[in-house]
């Protein structure tokens, strides 16, 4: 099966984050790593390809940056990759990036398969497997937490809300978003790390694949929220702080 | 007039509550905009369209055997017939596991932009400007939209619902469904499991910050005994399987209201918060001043969770 896991690299959100101008965030202080719901996208392809055969491509939209994950996922046992590379793909919206994804994977050929993440971490838009769905003219499912190939029919479990889960079937081609706990995503091995580094990563640009699509939204501004209702930080070392909260959980909210 | 339509969502002939929010949504954006609020109902037989029509004045019902269970394409369809056969504005549609999975298609389909996942919404300039939680909810954006119509999806409580009060006028409207690609064969429950955490008075609930299952099980079960009451986790705990799945808290687990709710380790996802941010108490304990679950707690501890979940033993 020919599978394509779209991977976005995003920063680890336990960075301390700083805005510039309210246009962008400091990326100086940012660690990034890979989007984690993609990491269970790219675990799923793998399971897929030890299963049936065939090959997991990787594709990422993003700057120079972003080939370390995608290396990342090529030491978990992906194949090759495509990382468009494109200023202006960066500064469009979802919609810019979601076109630039399905046409870089149009120009791979006969793709059976799509798997994203849920969400992006970063963005938390939801949007971006949908959209590739329609621009494919192809099914798709979200928050997919099982997943079963027999030939060209899936079996994909959705996840709703309460604990209950849609046993669904649907055909391939198809754009499945994965959710977390559908799998353990592998740790790559040294050798795995070894063979990464001269795997095939094809840089390119939106009009390489002839994508040329307009954002349909605009951005304003950034900013850190600040919330009406703020947590009482209790001050000290954490034996104090800790001695401090129990009294006041006993004697000032009399929850204990 | 012009209108800004929610599209329901029902399970089981329910409406469910998030519609109710996007009711009360629509009836203050569309008078902003000097629009009108309608909702649009799917459904096989049209019984749910009049129950909606107890929360917004204008309901548009789309009957089609199709639409009998929720699909991408059967809702893209149907929202596109009452899209094209009225004068809408912008299209209110939930961020929930239904909504996301259409929404994005039903923008593309009717050549708009989309602003998904927002809490708020006002208008500036005659136009709808959205608000948005990024990165972890850290960060917050505005966005707007460069077309002439809009879809936005609306988080879970970002509006109060709507009371039932009047009687919409139910008007039906014709669309052809065209093949539904995706088959839903059963529902199944995921989540059953011995431990029933909702019935409980104190939650010390761990996270991502517990960093491996066996100190999950040092940590945070021990402090759950000694005050009494149960323990909990976030979704990752869960998903590496630290502990079982009956005992997660938040949108794709339980949702819980504990006298005191302890999070240790977790940052404060909004779906995590959407199952227990009604508890009375809530206290973070998280090592980064920025976590979000620091703008819900009553109280919180800056801190390292294994040098002061100790020390609060000592003093318990
Ligand atoms: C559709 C959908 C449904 C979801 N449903 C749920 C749900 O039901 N429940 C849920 O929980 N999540 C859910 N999620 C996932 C959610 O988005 C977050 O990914 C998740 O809640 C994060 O869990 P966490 O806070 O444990 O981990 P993280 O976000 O990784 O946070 C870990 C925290 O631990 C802190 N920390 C690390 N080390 C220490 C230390 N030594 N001492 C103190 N603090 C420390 C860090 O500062 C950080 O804030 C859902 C997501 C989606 C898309
Ligand atoms: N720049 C990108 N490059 C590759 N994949 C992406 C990119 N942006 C989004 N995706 C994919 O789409 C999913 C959903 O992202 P979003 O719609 O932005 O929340 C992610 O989990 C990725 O799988």
């Amino acid at each position: 099966m020919k599978i394509v896991v779209c991977l976005k690299q995003v920063p680890d959100m336990e960075s301390k984050f700083k805005i510039i101008d309210e246009k962008k965030i400091d990326e100086s202080q940012i660690a990034f790593k890979i989007n984690d719901f993609d990491n269970y996208a790219v675990e799923a392809a793998l399971q897929l390809k030890e299963k049936l055969g065939g090959e997991v491509v990787i594709v990422s939209a993003g700057p120079a940056r972003a080939q370390k994950d995608v290396r990342q996922a090529f030491a978990m046992g992906a194949d090759w990759g495509i990382q468009i590379d494109d200023p202006a793909v960066e500064a469009g919206d979802n919609y810019v990036i979601a076109e630039a994804l399905q046409k870089a994977i149009a120009s791979i050929g006969d793709v059976e398969l799509v798997l994203t993440g849920v969400q992006a971490e970063d963005d938390q838009a939801s949007v971006t497997g949908v959209m590739m769905a329609h621009l494919m003219d192809a099914p798709h499912v979200t928050n997919v937490v099982k997943l079963e190939v027999n030939g060209k029919d899936l079996t994909v479990n959705r996840e709703l809300a309460g604990g209950k889960n849609e046993v669904i079937n649907l055909s391939i081609p198809a754009v499945l978003a994965i959710q977390s706990g559908i799998n353990e995503p592998r740790y790559p091995t040294l050798p795995g790390i070894m063979k990464a580094k001269k795997k095939r990563l094809d840089v390119k640009k939106a009009a390489d694949f002839g994508a040329s699509a307009a954002a349909k939204t605009e951005f304003i501004k950034m900013f850190i929220p600040v919330s009406e209702h703020k947590a009482e930080i209790i001050q000290g070392d954490p034996k104090t702080a800790a001695a401090t909260l129990v009294n006041k959980l006993k004697n000032e909210a009399k929850v204990l | 007039m012009a209108k800004i339509l929610i599209i329901a969502e029902h399970f089981d002939g329910k409406v469910e509550d998030s519609t109710l929010e996007l009711c009360k949504a629509a009836k203050s954006l569309a008078s902003a905009l000097g629009a009108e609020p309608a909702a649009a109902v799917f459904s096989k037989d049209g019984a749910v369209a009049n129950e909606v029509a107890k929360y917004i004045p204008a309901v548009f019902s789309v009957e089609d055997a199709n639409l009998e269970k929720y699909s991408a394409d059967g809702y893209t369809a149907a929202a596109k017939a009452v899209v094209e056969s009225q004068d809408v504005k912008g299209v209110l549609i939930a961020h929930s596991y239904y909504g996301v999975d259409f929404a994005a298609k039903l923008a593309l389909a009717l050549d708009c932009g989309i602003v998904s996942n927002c809490n708020k919404v006002a208008v500036e300039g005659g136009a709808p400007v959205f608000t948005r939680n990024t990165y972890n909810g850290k960060i917050q954006e505005n966005k707007k939209v460069k077309t002439d119509k809009f879809v936005a999806t609306f988080e879970k409580g970002a509006f109060d619902m709507e009371a039932a009060g009047g009687a919409g006028a139910v008007t039906k409207v014709a669309a052809t469904i065209g093949a539904v690609r995706t088959t839903v064969k059963e529902i199944v429950e995921t989540m059953a499991g011995a431990v029933d955490i909702s019935q409980a008075k104190v939650i010390v609930a761990g996270g991502r910050g517990l960093k491996d299952g066996d100190k999950y099980k040092d940590v945070i079960i021990p402090l759950a005994k000694k005050v009494g009451g149960e323990y909990a986790a976030s979704r990752p705990v869960v998903d590496s399987g630290w502990t079982e799945a009956a005992r997660q808290v938040g949108q794709s687990g339980k949702s819980v209201t504990p006298d005191l709710y302890i999070a240790a380790g977790i940052s404060g996802a909004i779906q995590h918060v959407a199952g227990m941010k009604g508890s009375k108490c809530i206290v973070a304990i998280n090592k980064d001043p920025e976590a979000p679950i620091f703008n819900i707690a009553t109280y919180g501890i800056v801190g390292d969770l294994f040098e002061v979940i100790p020390a609060m033993m000592e003093n318990l």
